[in-house]
């Protein structure tokens, strides 16, 4: 197998946009061709993903509308879609094509528009991820989930709602010093826990925000890597499923695909979870970002709170998670969240992210999950 | 090859008649909630279909206050995953036991319970 670097990265501003998906992905896209510096028509396909865009823009198809938007009518494409993990799971099929041999540069990445509908329609089409035999008749909704995940994380282990506050309060900071976030402000351990309960025991403030926005990489074959200027290689990625029934989860406090995925991931990249200096992890609620802590192994389980409350995941920590801000602050346009990750870790790899940057880093880590914990990815990246 | 025991449709129209159904293994014994095509223990295809009393306790609940799109009118509600005493488990919504007494452990009873065209798991006080 050859190996596979990132050359270019773009992200949208993240928030609220007055312009459709496809549109969002194709600036995201010029912005990435053009920090690869290559000829667009260097780009032999597009991996894109969105996730509602049937829903919310009556927009299917989006794929091929993006390549055209983009200037590159003539690119195959493929468009995919596994909940909020969506734009991990279109890299991680990317690096394949290219380390088969059967492509040398490839687009990847996403974009996603809910801001255009009232939310109470955005939580209606987020919750057609999970299972609607018996979870969406029942009412359950994704805070939802995640708040029976975070009852269980409580029961076993003493998590406190501060501690998941904590997590709120650390990626609000770290949004301060990301141009691209949805919200520039800090934000105070008392605005989370005074917040209003959205699914006891998460408050509003427990919960990302619904977020426009695009994101996309040009990924690359080592040859044409070789040529590039400061190219991040893909040092491994790994898929992990569990199954879509909350109901059928072996242990509510964990979340075995992200245990399973990581230990690919380390495997295939030949590193531990010691080797890793910066993460992009999937905090789309609170106590999200405490579970993967310790999934991901930089933690033990049921210290993920206790890291947070300590600061050990701050800029200047122990190990920086989340720096961009994370889904929390950054944002989280559920098609573009994967690849948005995977740009803020080459961006932190380089050596560019100014003052979020954590210094020295050499190897990073992503992580996104989709749906009822069902789709996890995690891949590490390095700088040579 | 063995029939398929019980489906989505059969599941639902026993639940709406106040019956609980599982499958269990016939090589391995594991319990499960319908439908599955093999076993995830084992991998043989050969479910038989077992009644479920009905009885369990809760393993972890929420109270839903944001509700999707014209569910507004059921908030708030209580939703747990439920440990049956066969030990298999099952999400619904738990319907006249106070929220705050809710917790892990609480013993609940399964009833259906009818929105609209559809029904629903439910679980009540045991």
């Amino acid at each position: 197998m050859r190996r596979v670097a990132v050359i270019g990265a773009g992200i949208t501003k993240f928030g609220k946009h007055d312009r459709t998906s496809a549109e969002l992905f194709a600036e995201a896209a010029a912005e990435a061709i053009m920090d690869a510096d290559i000829a667009p028509n260097a780009i032999q396909a597009l991996y894109f993903g969105n996730v509602t865009g049937g829903e919310t823009e009556r927009q299917l198809h989006m794929a091929p509308l993006a390549a055209t938007l983009l200037g590159l009518p003539s690119v195959p494409t493929t468009r995919f879609e596994n909940a909020c993990a969506t734009s991990h799971v279109a890299f991680r099929h990317a690096v394949m094509e290219i380390a088969s041999g059967v492509s040398d540069v490839i687009l990847v990445g996403g974009a996603e528009r809910v801001l255009n509908v009232p939310t109470e329609n955005a939580t209606e089409f987020f919750a057609y991820c999970s299972d609607a035999s018996i979870e969406q008749p029942a009412g359950l909704t994704f805070p939802g989930v995640f708040a029976l995940i975070a009852r269980a994380h409580m029961d076993k282990y003493g998590t406190t709602e501060e501690q998941m506050a904590h997590v709120a309060v650390k990626n609000h900071r770290h949004g301060t010093m990301n141009p691209k976030a949805q919200f520039r402000k800090e934000i105070t351990l008392d605005t989370v826990l005074k917040s209003a309960y959205v699914a006891d025991p998460l408050k509003l403030f427990d919960c990302c925000p619904f977020t426009d926005g695009g994101a996309a990489i040009v990924l690359a074959s080592e040859e044409v890597a070789r040529r590039h200027r400061r190219p991040i290689w893909v040092l491994g990625t790994h898929a992990a499923t569990d199954t879509m029934f909350v109901h059928e989860k072996r242990d509510l406090s964990r979340v075995t695909a992200t245990e399973r995925a990581a230990q690919g991931a380390y495997r295939q990249a030949g590193k531990t979870p010691a080797d890793v200096n910066v993460v992009e992890l999937h905090d789309c609620f609170t106590i999200a970002e405490i579970v993967a802590t310790e999934g991901l192994g930089f933690f033990e389980p049921g210290t993920g709170g206790l890291a947070a409350e300590k600061g050990w995941t701050s800029l200047g920590g122990r190990l920086p998670v989340n720096p961009s801000g994370g889904l929390k602050a950054k944002g989280h346009p559920i098609g573009a969240t994967g690849a948005a990750q995977i740009a803020e870790i080459v961006t932190q790899l380089r050596g560019e992210a100014g003052p979020r940057q954590v210094e020295g880093a050499s190897t990073g880590l992503t992580h996104t999950l989709g749906g009822n914990t069902a789709t996890v990815l995690v891949s590490l990246f390095g700088r040579d | 090859m063995t029939e398929r025991v019980i489906n989505l449709k059969g599941f639902f129209e026993e639940a709406r008649a106040g019956r609980l159904t599982g499958i269990r293994c016939g090589r391995c014994g594991a319990l499960a909630i319908p439908p599955k095509e093999f076993c995830d223990q084992c991998q043989q295809r050969d479910w038989k279909p077992v009644p479920l009393a009905g009885t369990g306790t809760i393993v972890s609940h929420t109270v839903i206050r944001v509700a999707p799109r014209g569910r507004g009118g059921e908030v708030p509600y209580a939703v747990a995953v439920v440990r049956l005493d066969e030990g298999v488990s099952l999400l619904g919504r738990v319907v006249d036991i106070p929220f705050e007494t809710l917790k892990g452990g609480l013993p609940v009873r399964f009833r259906p319970l009818e929105l609209e065209y559809q029904t629903l798991i439910g679980f009540g006080p045991a």
